[in-house]
């Protein structure tokens, strides 16, 4: 996967790319919005990672531009500010995704991961597959193999997000984020304990665990 | 205190004004006064020398000259108030008690003069009051002068005069020093309020205005200076507490940290840990700092809004609960608790959903956290009598004794009984910020009492005002 960062701070950069270099992506790095318009308008990246805070171009002013152009690449913004409002700039300018700094690397890789992947799979699915894990979004049933799973709303949700992201690893705060839309830090493992109940309800009965525990990251469902 | 400085403050300048305003007036009444009198005393002379003319005339007319001097020279021995002289048509004095004629010789018939009049009193002092006579011809050639004294009126005017400028000496007397005692007066309590601005200036917020109970407005302004200082003084110590607090509830997880990054290095040295082990001790607890970092800014932000949340809209209070219910219940189950919910329907309120999800999920992750297996967690949502909307969370933990709690909403507090617990000592501080900021309140009772051997548990309650349309 091509990415393209746009962070000021060398430090940062620096890091980022090393991290998601070995995590097998091709990695270029521009040092403002406006090198950072330069480079995407050269084209070809799979998503950028932009910082809001920079000097001469900003990266809400970057976006905007690139979105007034059509440039429709998913963006994924690091911003110090977390607050709702802050948020809300971001997406409103045309960010995907929103990630408050400090962030864990694990974080970033599965955001990264995950605006990729939804760019491939455009267009109006109404069927999701992943190994024998069979989702009708019309009749909202599941099927593994020929047994329905009875699932209650959230748990589809929960399913469908991670079908939809199958083979990434997605985080329990990004769980939170986009199945619930909560953006606050829940202290017990809520996530868990939900993750687990689907376990048993997917999993459970079958030779082969579909859904993965990441240590250090989150969960992965694999076909 | 010094004149010159006395003259350029306020109350003395706006004294004098008022005392030159005064004078001004006092003179344009006494020169009314006195005008009004004088003309008036002179036309009422005119109108008694007239008539008294009149007399004179008819007795010339129908008795002849003779006959007018001896009335002439009766009335000028009664002592009356009119002055006589009778003249000849060749211009020689005949009687009168004038011994000059006042009039020019060739003054006309009728023509008015006021005149000097030499004159003694009955103590025989020498007088010389003023008299307003009337010439006149009579038809047989002679002339003969009639006037009053106006004395009477004129002493009455003089003394009128002496009286008003006297009252008006003690106006100005009285005025000039009432000002000086108003002016300093003012200036002591004007004096007051600026030695404690000073003091507060170079740093001494324990500066209070000694206030009187007169309540005048200098009392209103020392007071409402006082509670401003009470309120700057509480927020500065507040800011300096949570300083500490933060400084302190830091240094723990910092020590904690390179302790362990101290222990891990001996043992990777020695081969009994690997340095991937130490390192991954070492960002669990960055992580940690890091929270505690982002609460208490949370904190800050929420108070530095004043009640304006950002985004604040109108939403059904129970909707939001239903959602914390449907995200909780499984973590409370898994750790053997029994989680409940009642929730009424239709509870709107007004504000952040974010900020106020964030408070509830804290409220019942504390009890979750607290409430030992075995036990009970419920979350209620219901519209008080009173119409605020109530949210409450009730555990059969071991409840918060009714001392402290007032102090778990205080920044970093923890009681001794939960030190063992992983947390910052923040998450009550938020919601009681958020509480705040929503202009709703906490408040923390005690539980259903004991449960399965634990007791008296904690209820939390977090009451809202309903959203103002209906």
């Amino acid at each position: 996967m091509k990415i393209l960062v746009v962070e000021d701070d060398a430090e940062a950069a620096q890091a980022m790319v090393r991290g998601l270099t070995e995590g097998g992506h091709t990695v270029s790095h521009a040092i403002d919005g406006a090198y950072g318009l330069l480079e995407a308008q050269k084209g070809d990246y799979d998503v950028y990672v932009v910082d809001r805070m920079m000097p001469r171009l900003d990266g809400i002013g970057m976006v905007e531009t690139l979105r007034k152009d059509g440039d429709q690449t998913p963006v994924l913004f690091l911003s110090a500010m977390g607050e709702v409002e802050d948020r809300v700039v971001g997406l409103k300018a045309g960010g995907d995704d929103y990630l408050v700094k400090p962030y864990a690397f694990a974080e970033l890789i599965a955001r990264v991961e995950a605006l990729s992947r939804r760019r491939e799979t455009g267009g109006v699915q109404t069927v999701l597959k992943v190994g024998d894990l069979e989702m009708n979004l019309i009749a909202r049933t599941v099927h593994r193999g020929t047994t329905e799973i009875d699932l209650q709303p959230r748990e589809f949700q929960l399913l469908e997000f991670l079908m939809r992201h199958a083979g990434q690893s997605v985080t329990r705060t990004m769980l939170l984020e986009k199945v619930w839309e909560y953006h606050f830090d829940p202290q017990t493992n809520v996530i868990d304990v939900h993750i687990s109940r689907l376990r048993s309800k997917i999993d459970k009965g079958f030779d082969r665990a579909m859904l993965q525990t990441v240590r250090g990251a989150g969960y992965r469902l694999e076909a | 205190m010094q004149l010159p400085s006395l003259f350029r403050r306020t109350p003395f300048r706006l004294t004098l004004l008022f005392l030159a305003l005064f004078a001004a007036a006092a003179s344009a009444i006494l020169a009314y006064v006195y005008i009004a009198s004088a003309s008036e005393a002179q036309a009422k002379a005119e109108a008694d020398v007239a008539g008294e003319l009149q007399a004179l005339r008819g007795i010339y007319d129908t008795r002849g000259i003779d006959a007018l001097n001896m009335a002439v020279i009766d009335r000028s021995i009664s002592k009356s108030a009119f002055v006589y002289k009778l003249i000849d048509r060749t211009g020689m004095p005949i009687t009168g008690s004038l011994s000059v004629n006042p009039f020019e010789p060739t003054a006309q018939d009728g023509a008015w003069i006021t005149f000097p009049f030499t004159d003694t009193d009955a103590e025989g002092n020498v007088i010389r009051p003023k008299v307003r006579a009337v010439t006149s011809r009579l038809s047989g050639g002679e002339t003969l002068i009639v006037g009053e004294s106006l004395g009477d009126t004129e002493a009455y005017l003089n003394r009128l005069t002496q009286a008003l400028w006297a009252a008006m000496g003690m106006v100005l007397l009285l005025g000039l020093s009432g000002g000086l005692l108003i002016s300093r007066n003012l200036e002591r309590s004007m004096a007051r309020l600026n030695r404690v601005v000073t003091a507060v200036e170079e740093g001494d917020l324990k500066a209070r205005v000694p206030v009187k109970a007169s309540g005048d407005e200098l009392d209103e302004l020392g007071r409402g200076l006082n509670h401003m200082l009470d309120r700057l003084e509480g927020s500065m110590a507040s800011i300096r507490h949570a300083g500490d607090a933060i400084a302190h509830d830091l240094r723990s997880p910092l020590t904690r940290m390179r302790a362990k990054l101290e222990v891990a290095l001996i043992d990777a040295d020695s081969g009994r840990v690997t340095g991937v082990e130490a390192l991954g001790i070492a960002l669990d607890e960055a992580d940690t700092l890091l929270k505690t970092f982002n609460t208490v800014l949370a904190i800050a932000r929420l108070q530095a809004a004043a009640g304006r949340i950002p985004d604040a809209a109108v939403f059904d209070a129970a909707d939001l609960a239903a959602d914390m219910a449907e995200l909780y219940e499984p973590a409370a189950e898994d750790k053997g608790l029994e989680f409940s919910a009642e929730i009424e329907t239709g509870l709107m309120i007004e504000g952040g959903r974010p900020f106020l999800a964030q408070a509830l999920a804290n409220v019942i992750d504390n009890a979750i956290k607290y409430t030992p297996v075995g036990g009970a967690v419920m979350l209620r949502a219901r519209r008080r009598s009173s119409g605020e909307i109530e949210y409450s969370v009730t555990d059969t933990g071991p409840g918060v004794p009714e001392a402290d709690r007032g102090r778990v909403i205080e920044r970093f507090v923890r009681l001794d009984n939960s030190r063992t617990e992983a947390g910052s000592g923040l998450g009550l501080s938020l919601v009681g910020a958020v509480m705040e900021a929503h202009m709703g309140r906490i408040q923390l009772d005690e539980g259903p009492g004991e449960y399965g051997g634990f007791g008296p548990g904690l209820r939390v309650a977090l009451i809202l005002p309903p959203a103002s349309v209906a």
